[in-house]
């Protein structure tokens, strides 16, 4: 906008000096004891905490295991969340029935923030695997619903009447138009369910759960152990991350493959 | 006071060196008060000199100067006229106008009379309050020509003014622009396409070549005009059907010719 | 992608849907509920409530109180957090999106930060809120603020980024001042997409106060879903989730109220 690009090296510089500069109030803040090392420590004592714990357990595990546990319901969640969601939207992409009946109730349940589902979660399916599962779920459904529903819905009309032309049934219209035709807006919904469904995991652990990261996050609290919860956020942050990079870069294959993109 | 002089200027995109060269040594003065029209092929250099002149685009090489000083700023004494109008979509017309006299700082009372009367210039009281989407493109236009207009510019820079216009709207545009030109004469430097509006507007035509962009040739118009007598006649087409005015398209057409010819060659 | 999403969660699937067909679901549904947990008895009462059931609830809250207050008082505690963490991250989000946008050298200065803490769910900030701040409102508002800082920046950053250029080159060849040019060029033009992300952050809100209510509260929507959850009082419980429905909904009606104003020159260009 104000001028070109910044030169590589000029932004790159500048960067540096950020995270210096972040690092730097960090470190000054709490060694200058501005602020009790119990409530902030220091960048050091965080990371070698970050360190320790993926040998040595807290909450009756270590931080990898930990990681599993959180990643297996997360994985559950976010698979229901795309198996039911995805066929669910294209088919209300084509029967017009079906769209009419659901979209109100989908309409009427989006305002619920899908954190709110955990008292009926924890009821219907314990606080082991299945409560946060159902959780995970609610967070990560109606972006799988959306994107394919829409990428059915507004399909090219020309593509849709070629395949009438040629005598097509329902079911091979779904499998062989629609489908195809919604498939990058599906896979866009997909990255976008995974986020939300990560996020959920986070907030269903840290109030139904007897393991996992959020598990782990609230006991620290507890204990006034505040190194380990920022490992645990730590450790949140980079797994999201890798999910984010995975799904781009398997979006990014499909596109080309589909010659979406160059 | 408005003259504009180009003096050896040289524009090369990109890395110096490996850039793109889009104008070689432009040498060009207008007068004050001169109306002058660059005509030339796509691609040419045209907008660039334009945007040097606004002071959106810098010199790689020699000098763009207004009024005797190198332009190094845009300023509302240079007011530009958009191809694609640039309308503020969330100001209404009365708005847009409003806002280059707000930045001169003048009082409520004289902005009122000035933006009626550039209103009544344009024939767009009846919209004054309307939002730019809901006027048609040639009001739109119009809008963007009222606002220029009003800053009562030293410099009125227009690129392809018209080319979005349909053929009508786009003749009583034109006809609009000479009334204005003739009665409230200023430093116009007018881009356009079209070699029959070039003649009809401007008091000299410049031609340029393919890139890079020079200035090929040089025509006055404003004698052959005066001595013709083209303003007598109000309508547009008159005017294009006079053997002078026709004698002056050809040679344009064929100057411009040559250019594309020498390309395929 | 935050667009899409926001389009998707917000405007609705298709509007302008045949009024009947909306009116004879939830009338079938409500028949269902009716059906599964009065009539038949095939849903007890231990895991979903009769509409009875919910009925004795919204009373009892209503009358006698629950956790410790009425339901409107619950209501409009967690309200007023929202409202204030909201704001106060629009107040400090969007300006610092705006500045991004316009200057290449905050962008360099300011993204490592962010790429450093965007990855981090604003879930995961409870813990450490309650750390620090207690299970007061201060925490509450301090997370709220976290979850929906990120989306005002990112959409206020990317709608300056895609001004058009002959806009800002209008407004500067008209020898328009700074200070105006911000206010009456950049943050108009970028407002539909810095709307579209209040609407993001207003959602990630509610996800976040809720949540942080449900791990530890006095007083609020979610310290009622969190109560009803440890009494195995699956009445309250619903009460609490169509109370949080319902807040959800009225202050994003009450922002899309906000957005029809303040964008009336571009919703009615895009119709
Ligand atoms: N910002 C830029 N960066 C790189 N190259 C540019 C830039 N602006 C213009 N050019 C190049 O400079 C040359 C001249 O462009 P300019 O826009 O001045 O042409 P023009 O004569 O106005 O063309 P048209 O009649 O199509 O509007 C073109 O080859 C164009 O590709
Ligand atoms: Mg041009």
């Amino acid at each position: 906008m104000n001028g070109q690009a910044l030169p590589l090296k000029e932004s790159m510089l500048l960067g540096l000096l950020s995270l210096l500069l972040f690092l730097g109030l960090w470190t000054v803040l709490t060694v200058s004891g501005i602020v009790p090392r119990q409530f902030l420590p220091t960048p050091l004592e965080v990371a070698s905490r970050f360190f320790q714990l993926l040998t040595s357990p807290f909450a009756g595990a270590t931080l990898p295991t930990h990681l599993a546990a959180s990643f297996k319901r997360y994985a559950y969640g976010v698979l229901l969340a795309a198996a039911v969601g995805v066929p669910l939207g294209l088919l209300m992409g084509w029967f017009r029935l079906l769209d009419d009946i659901v979209t109100p109730i989908f309409d009427g349940l989006r305002f619920i923030a899908p954190i709110a589902w955990v008292p009926f979660a924890a009821l219907w399916f314990g606080t082991g695997i299945g409560g946060p599962i159902m959780i995970i779920f609610a967070g990560a459904f109606p972006p799988c619903l959306i994107n394919a529903y829409r990428g059915a819905r507004f399909v090219e009309p020309r593509l849709i009447e070629a395949a009438k032309m040629l005598g097509t049934n329902d079911t091979r219209m779904i499998m062989e138009v629609l489908l195809p035709a919604a498939v990058p807006s599906i896979i866009a919904g997909l990255r976008v369910s995974a986020g939300l469904g990560w996020q959920s995991l986070v907030g269903a652990e840290l109030i139904v759960a007897a393991a996992g990261v959020g598990f782990m996050m609230v006991q620290a609290q507890g204990s006034v152990q505040t190194a380990t919860v920022m490992t645990g956020m730590i450790a949140i942050g980079i797994v999201g991350m890798i999910i984010d990079v995975l799904l781009r870069q398997g979006e990014g294959w499909l596109r080309r493959r589909r010659g979406l993109e160059a | 006071m408005g003259s504009i002089s180009f003096s050896h200027v040289d524009k090369i995109f990109g890395p110096q060196g490996s850039g793109v060269k889009a104008l070689d040594n432009i040498n060009l003065d207008i007068a004050d008060r001169e109306f002058v029209a660059i005509v030339g092929p796509s691609g040419c250099g045209k907008t660039t000199c334009l945007r040097m002149v606004a002071g959106f685009e810098a010199a790689s090489a020699g000098e763009v100067k207004v009024n005797g000083k190198t332009v190094t700023a845009p300023g509302p004494d240079r007011a530009v006229v958009f191809q694609q109008f640039a309308l503020f979509p969330w100001k209404t017309v009365r708005e847009n106008i409003d806002l280059g006299l707000r930045n001169k700082n003048l009082p409520l009372a004289e902005r009122d009379g000035l933006i009626s009367s550039a209103l009544k210039l344009m024939s767009l009281e009846s919209h004054a309050d309307a939002f730019p989407h809901q006027l048609s493109g040639g009001m739109q236009q119009r809008v963007a020509i009222a606002r220029a207009y009003v800053l009562d510019p030293e410099v009125l820079l227009m690129d392809e003014p018209f080319g979005a216009l349909d053929a009508q709207t786009r003749v009583v545009m034109q006809e609009e622009l000479v009334r204005l030109a003739r009665r409230n004469p200023r430093t116009v430097l007018f881009i356009t396409h079209a070699v029959e509006e070039a003649v009809y507007l401007a008091d000299r035509v410049a031609i340029m070549t393919r890139r890079p962009g020079r200035i090929k040739e040089v025509l006055d118009i404003r004698s052959i005009r005066e001595a013709e007598g083209w303003d007598r006649h109000p309508k547009i087409e008159d005017v294009m059907d006079l053997e002078s005015f026709v004698h002056l398209r050809t040679h344009i057409w064929k100057t411009l010719r040559e250019e594309k010819d020498f390309q395929h060659v | 992608m935050l667009k899409a999403l926001a389009g998707g969660l917000f405007l609705g699937l298709a509007p302008g849907r045949k009024p009947a067909i909306k009116v004879a679901t939830l009338a079938a549904l409500i028949g269902l509920w009716f059906l599964l947990t009065t009539v038949t008895g095939a849903v007890t009462g231990g895991r979903f409530p009769s509409p009875a059931e919910f009925w004795t609830s919204l009373v009892q809250i209503n009358t006698r109180g629950y956790a410790g207050a009425g339901l409107v008082s619950h209501a409009l505690h967690s309200v007023k957090l929202v409202a204030m963490g909201f704001l106060v991250a629009i107040a400090t989000g969007v300006p610092l999106g705006l500045w991004m946008g316009w200057s290449r050298k905050v962008e360099a200065l300011v993204n490592p930060v962010f790429l450093i803490i965007r990855p981090i769910p604003p879930l995961a900030w409870i813990p450490l809120a309650i750390l620090w701040l207690g299970l007061g409102d201060a925490a509450k508002i301090m997370v709220i603020w976290f979850s929906a800082f990120v989306p005002s920046v990112i959409n206020a950053f990317t709608g300056v980024r895609n001004i058009d250029r002959p806009v800002i080159e209008a407004a500067r060849m008209l020898g328009t001042p700074r200070w105006r040019l911000i206010s009456e060029v950049i943050a108009p033009a970028a407002s539909p997409m810095i709307f579209t992300g209040l609407r993001l952050s207003l959602q990630a809100s509610w996800t976040t106060l809720v949540a942080a209510e449900l791990v530890g509260a006095l007083v609020g929507v979610g310290f009622v879903l969190n109560m009803a959850q440890q009494d195995i009082y699956p009445g309250m419980i619903l009460v609490g989730m169509l109370t949080v429905g319902l807040l959800g909904w009225g202050t994003t009606v009450l922002l899309g109220m906000a957005e029809r104003r303040a964008l009336a020159w571009n919703i009615a260009a895009r119709d």
